[in-house]
């Protein structure tokens, strides 16, 4: 603070004018980091000393404390979920339910492509929708070569709709039925292995 | 005044004494602990810790603090204080101040004996006070051996910058020694002209707070040529402190000390929301634990009992059926992207912006899977410059994530792609 002291010694010895508004433009700012700073005070629980420098270092042992025990309770409930055996029973639930809601609403699968010019598609899937299916779609997309300029999923009663506007990134032209069969294609698969894999057992 | 009584300066040179006075809880140490221990309800915790420091125990002072979370500051001294706190020491190691010489004993001397930190063989130990920056040696303080573990609480940093406020100031004008208040005395102890002037520097400071202006004159008189040296040092340790300040923080912005602060008020916040989330998190995994033990034990205890499983003796679950709601946002910015995820109960919003480069949804997806979000919509795409996104997903039963790590490893996974992708794809659209 003995900056202050001298900053306004400066002021009124130089020419007032030019030095009046950096004078008010330094006190605001000085204003602004002192309420700030009592900010910082009022949140930090242990205070030693009230000065500038000590609220700064109590913020960071206090910053320090609070990492540190953000830490201990991850840790803590990291070991807890490793011994819980919770968590194995939704995942079948949740596909039964999935394919039952679907047949319910009378959702069918289906996969559309339309150009839009050139080379860029609109797509839009149906698909039951299961853990990672939307992964999996998109990483249909990359491999087809396509760069999902806007996408917009939404899911639906164990259906998920997948629209996306595409465009080729490799510069060749494919036609759509191509690009539908292709897409009809892989979700084939999708299916055959998700299918094994919950017959199986396993989790994806 | 309590408060300057308890936070005083930890000297290692005295942890002989520590221990000492940790052994006999006499009368002069636990007269301090019991002011506050009565405010705290805490009474036995300081005889504990250093018995035991494991993290069983740390648990307590969180839920104490969490519980404590809106009532006076003062009564998280003890609870912070017994904690064992790993010292940042690159940082500190720095500013060639730390009185890296501690021990568990003396962390735990330190913290168990709050009212005693003064521990240097003077009568000042008696009164609790703070160590001085006049007392004889606090230069050793410093100077002491570097590599050993780092202090648990390192008030002495404050010695650096040896500023009183005037309560200080008026104690130890009452003590019997004929230690001089600074202000009245340039030419205080002995001391290295450090403090010595430096002390006029932060008088000056305290003067401003009381008396506005009116020591000017009087200051300007007694600065010397030591002064200059001593304003620089201490602002380079503040400037220094500063950016300690800043490097903790994650995602720092300008330079400047009021964006510093800002930056460091918006993650103290945001800590205290994680800690708090990880707690319910913690609760509920552990009631839930206990549930499924229960209804075990029951099932084979008692296959006749199906219908009272359910309804318990008013015992356990009534804690475990916690209705908070649990509540989360934080934000993460790193150059190119910007993350920002609520949780509000099971639900998971994230939204995600970046600057058009990479095409991240596989990434995303592939990293939401892993985290196990049930996505339930996705919106996003190219605008201009910018790639944004938007998903709502659901939190699978039994999966605990919290908003930090999300926001975290999302960060990661989209930075890692930038850095990896070539800049190819800026002739696309």
């Amino acid at each position: 603070m003995g900056r202050r002291k001298l900053e306004d010694d400066d002021d009124n010895n130089n020419s007032k004018e030019f030095k009046s508004k950096n004078l008010q433009a330094e006190r605001r700012r000085r204003q602004k980091l002192s309420d700030r700073l009592l900010t910082l005070r009022s949140l930090v629980p242990i205070i030693t000393n009230m000065n500038k420098a000590t609220i700064i270092d109590d913020a960071i042992t206090y910053i320090q404390e609070l990492q540190k025990t953000s830490q201990v309770l991850s840790e803590q409930l990291l070991e807890m979920e490793g011994s819980s055996e919770e968590s194995v029973m939704p995942m079948k639930l949740e596909i039964d339910v999935a394919q039952h809601d679907m047949k319910k609403c009378g959702i069918k699968e289906e996969v559309k492509v339309s150009n839009i010019d050139g080379n860029k598609f609109l797509i839009k899937i149906i698909v039951e929708k299961k853990r990672g299916c939307f992964t999996q779609l998109i990483e249909a997309m990359n491999y087809l070569g396509f760069e999902l300029s806007e996408t917009n999923v939404t899911t639906f009663s164990g259906a998920m709709l997948f629209s996306s506007c595409v465009h080729g990134k490799y510069g060749d032209t494919l036609m759509v039925e191509h690009i539908e069969e292709l897409l009809s294609e892989m979700m084939r698969s999708m299916k055959t292995s998700s299918q094994s894999a919950i017959e199986l057992g396993n989790t994806n | 005044m309590k408060v300057y009584e308890e936070s005083g300066c930890f000297d290692p040179h005295s942890i002989p004494d520590c221990q000492e006075l940790m052994g006999l809880p006499g009368p002069t140490p636990t007269n301090c602990h019991n002011s506050l221990e009565d405010t705290l309800n805490v009474s036995s915790y300081n005889h504990h810790h250093h018995e035991d420091a494991s993290a069983a125990l740390d648990m307590e002072p969180h839920q104490h603090y969490l519980l404590d979370n809106t009532t006076n500051s003062h009564s998280h001294l003890i609870p912070y204080l017994t904690q064992d706190l790993p010292y940042d020491q690159s940082h500190w190691e720095s500013f060639n101040v730390l009185p890296s010489s501690s021990s568990p004993e003396a962390d735990a001397a330190a913290t168990a004996a709050a009212g005693a930190y003064t521990t240097t063989p003077d009568l000042l130990s008696l009164f609790h006070l703070p160590r001085c920056s006049f007392l004889p040696n606090p230069s050793i303080s410093f100077e002491t051996t570097p590599g050993s573990p780092s202090v648990v609480y390192d008030p002495l940093f404050h010695l650096n910058l040896p500023p009183q406020p005037p309560v200080f100031r008026e104690l130890l004008q009452s003590l019997p020694h004929g230690y001089t208040v600074p202000a009245d005395d340039k030419d205080a102890a002995g001391v290295g002209g450090l403090y010595h002037d430096g002390d006029n520097g932060i008088i000056q400071f305290t003067r401003d707070i009381s008396m506005a202006g009116r020591a000017k004159d009087r200051d300007k008189a007694g600065k010397t040529t030591k002064h200059f040296a001593t304003e620089r040092e201490r602002r380079v340790h503040l400037n220094d402190k500063y950016q300690a300040l800043r490097t903790m923080v994650p995602s720092p912005t300008k330079n400047d000390r009021a964006s510093i602060v800002d930056d460091a008020i918006k993650y103290i916040k945001e800590l205290l929301g994680t800690v708090r989330e990880l707690q319910i998190l913690v609760d509920k995994k552990r009631c839930g634990q206990e549930r499924s033990k229960r209804l075990k034990t029951e099932d084979a205890a008692s296959a006749a009992d199906a219908g009272d499983v359910e309804c318990k003796p008013l015992g356990d679950p009534d804690q475990c059926y916690n209705t908070s709601l649990r509540s989360s946002w934080l934000q993460r910015k790193s150059k190119d992207s910007e993350v920002d995820v609520r949780i509000v109960d099971d639900e998971v919003t994230i939204k995600l912006v970046q600057r058009k480069k990479i095409n991240c949804l596989l990434f995303v997806s592939r990293l939401l899977d892993e985290l196990q979000l049930d996505l339930q919509h996705v919106a996003g795409g190219n605008i201009g410059d910018y790639y944004s996104f938007l998903f709502n997903t659901k939190i699978y039963e039994g999966s605990s994530v919290y908003a930090c790590a999300i926001a975290n490893k999302l960060i990661n996974v989209v930075d890692r792609q930038y850095a990896a992708a070539p800049p190819t794809n800026s002739t696309s659209l």
